[in-house]
């Protein structure tokens, strides 16, 4: 009989020796390595509010954009994957670009911030990082870039606050929350978010990492340290590693009334895409963004699925819609060798065409 | 008779394992000396080191399992083969969950676990309520109720989580099945411990994905969701009402005192704003009326019998209607 496995018992020792000897090899250099920094591109803070802080990037070529680019990152994780290490960093690579790179760092809520709304974040927080913005350069509206949850906020702004926006991008953003793919989606619809956020307060970080690990569990959990035991004895490669490491699980507590709200109205009501989303009782309405928008998402993504962001192509009320698909996942649209020869490029093209 | 090969891998295992035991003992954490303290976290900063462990550990177990239970077996049912390497102990499946339950859910899982080691050092078993609801009489009858309502929570968490688990392992069995299927496919071959493993890595994650997105699993985590946060939330009223007997500040109270602030940061948020956007409107009204003038006294210094008119004309208009242009919100470029 034929059989598909075909495995030199004597090799199969070896291999396990081989792994054994990498790891007990590799424990060694991973024991000595230090906390890995990330790119830390040069900059200054221009504003600060409780843990919000809005920095300035310096330092990069000659600034040749006339609008400012205001990042605004999700409350989940941490603003650095945009700035993760200097060969594999957004924000650099759109200032050799010569954009002028504003971002928007949420901070780290504590119980200070437990009842912090979607309102005070977005009409709130973000109106006050944007006049800042705006009044710095002395412009009526300035350019934002929305990643992930930030997206779907800036998308909001933009909806409430159109004559502050002159160009709007959304990167790997759920618009459409109901995609049969979005797995997170389809977990948190028979939560009682009420129950859940009463008792729990703030939503510990370690809490939604874990939710993540789940989403691929064999992959996320296994699969990605049995392929570090063979970049052990690389220290370059092997602090990547521990950079990306740091950055997912170095991640904020989510303040427990912006939680609910974002749970109950996004993923379990889709009313950013019916249109009956209230956001400091005013209707978020993607009809009123008629200002020029690029819209980025990333083929493979787990966490957003691309329908979820192509979704909205359909509800935006703009005639100057454009889409770009990226093949990668939901991270490596910021940090892989593509993303960096065709992301920043491509954002600084289309806002240059629209200046 | 003793068979030597066998008797060199079944050595060649203990010793390996051996070793493994001997260098993860560098990172494993000192017993805790107080028998009431929450099972060990991982040290501070250590985190990724044991996340890696844990999962690292799961392969090896794997590997040396199917070197013996599998690989080192003559195949005669490849069908059978698979199932003896990925059946036994070391299964990688169950350690995969294992990992994630221990290390990367501390901020939740591990809480509930201290807290029932504290509140019960004997375990659940003889808690009211477990068997059923039962009238509660006499002075602590409210306490009665409450340990009741926590039993029957219990029992509820623990029956949603079981389904939950059932499930998952439902996804393992699928997985198993699509590995099958994989290797099946004609001309495939694997010749590596490795490539097996990620091949039933492929095969296991898209039954699970299967799984996960189906009703059955939305139904069954959400109910294990509220079901543990049921438990949560009475074991909290009851931690409040010691901390109220201790005369010690709640979470609800300290969580009271910080609703009320941020209504009042909001209120003075919008009264700031308010007052602002009345400035605002002033200060344009009076921008407009310097202008105003100002082109009045130039024209009076220019011609002196149209004045006049273009003072009767304009000031007055602009007077009246000072606030029109920036009621909205005057842009910083108005504003200054």
């Amino acid at each position: 009989m034929q059989t598909p496995i075909r495995i030199d018992p004597i090799q199969a020792l070896a291999d396990i020796a081989t792994f054994q000897r990498k790891l007990a090899a590799g424990m060694g250099h991973l024991r000595e390595m230090r906390e890995p920094e990330y790119a830390n591109t040069p900059r200054e803070l221009v504003y600060s509010e409780d843990k919000l802080k809005v920095w300035h990037f310096t330092g990069h070529g000659k600034t040749t954009s006339k609008t400012p680019l205001l990042i605004v990152y999700a409350l989940v994780n941490t603003v650095w994957m945009t700035d993760l290490q200097a060969d594999r960093s957004m924000v650099r690579n759109l200032l050799e670009q010569g954009e002028d790179v504003y971002l928007i760092d949420w901070g780290y809520p504590d119980g200070a911030d437990r009842w912090l709304t979607l309102d005070d974040y977005i009409n709130g927080y973000l109106d006050r990082c944007v006049d800042v913005v705006r009044q710095r350069h002395d412009l009526d509206a300035i350019n934002l870039l929305g990643i992930c949850q930030g997206g779907a906020f800036s998308l909001c702004y933009t909806a409430l606050h159109p004559d502050k926006v002159k160009n709007l991008i959304t990167m790997v953003t759920p618009v459409d929350f109901h995609t049969p793919d979005n797995m997170l989606s389809h977990w948190c619809r028979r939560m009682d978010v009420d129950l859940f956020v009463d008792t729990m307060g703030n939503i510990p970080a370690g809490l939604m990492n874990y939710v993540y690990l789940t989403l691929k569990p064999l992959r996320l959990n296994q699969q990605k340290y049995i392929g570090m035991v063979d970049i052990l004895d690389n220290p370059a490669e092997l602090e990547n590693f521990l950079r990306m490491e740091r950055w997912i699980f170095d991640s904020p507590d989510q303040a427990g009334e912006a939680f609910r709200q974002f749970i109950k109205d996004f993923y379990q009501d889709n009313k950013l895409v019916k249109g009956t989303l209230q956001i400091g009782g005013r209707t978020v309405d993607l009809g009123m963004i008629t200002q020029p928008v690029l819209n980025i998402f990333a083929e493979q993504d787990h966490l957003v699925p691309p329908d979820a962001s192509r979704a909205l192509g359909k509800h935006v009320g703009t005639t100057d819609y454009t889409q770009l698909a990226f093949k990668g996942g939901h991270i490596g649209i910021y940090v892989s060798g593509r993303a960096q020869r065709e992301v920043p490029p491509a954002i600084h093209q289309w806002l240059r065409q629209r200046a | 008779m003793a068979d030597p090969a066998n008797d060199f891998i079944r050595d060649y295992q203990t010793l390996a394992q051996q070793s493994w035991d001997a260098w993860t003992r560098q990172f494993q954490q000192p017993p805790a000396a107080n028998p009431f303290a929450p099972p060990a976290a991982p040290a501070a900063g250590n985190d990724a080191l044991e996340r890696t462990l844990a999962g690292l550990k799961g392969y090896f177990d794997w590997m040396q399992a199917a070197a013996s239970g599998g690989a080192a077996q003559p195949a005669t049912d490849w069908r059978q083969q698979l199932q003896q390497m990925f059946g036994g102990a070391g299964q990688p499946f169950a350690q995969a969950f294992g990992g994630i339950d221990s290390v990367g859910a501390e901020g939740f899982a591990r809480q509930w676990q201290s807290w029932l080691q504290a509140a019960r050092p004997g375990g659940f078993a003889d808690l009211a309520g477990t068997q059923g609801p039962t009238p509660a009489f006499g002075l602590n009858r409210e306490q009665q109720m409450q340990q009741q309502a926590l039993a029957t929570a219990l029992m509820a968490s623990m029956q949603a989580t079981a389904r939950y688990q059932e499930l998952i392992q439902r996804a393992n069995t699928q997985g198993m099945q699509r590995l099958q299927g994989k290797l099946a496919e004609p001309g495939r071959q694997v010749d590596s411990l490795k490539g097996l493993y990620d091949l039933w890595v492929d095969a296991a994650e898209e039954a699970y994905a299967e799984i996960a997105l189906s009703d059955e699993f939305r139904e069954a985590y959400g109910e294990m969701v509220n079901a543990q946060m049921r438990v949560r939330k009475l074991q909290q009223q009851q931690t409040e009402q010691l901390c109220q007997q201790l005369g010690v500040p709640t979470r609800s109270e300290v969580s009271s005192l910080g609703e009320r602030l941020q209504a009042l940061r909001r209120e003075f948020r919008a009264s700031q704003a308010g007052a602002s956007s009345d400035h605002a409107d002033e200060i344009m009204a009076l921008r407009r009326e310097v202008a105003a003038l100002k082109r009045q006294l130039a024209s009076a210094s220019g011609a002196a019998s149209v004045p006049k008119k273009v003072a009767t004309e304009k000031t007055p208009k602009v007077a009246r209607k000072p606030a029109a242009a920036s009621k909205s919100g005057a842009s910083p470029r108005q504003r200054k």
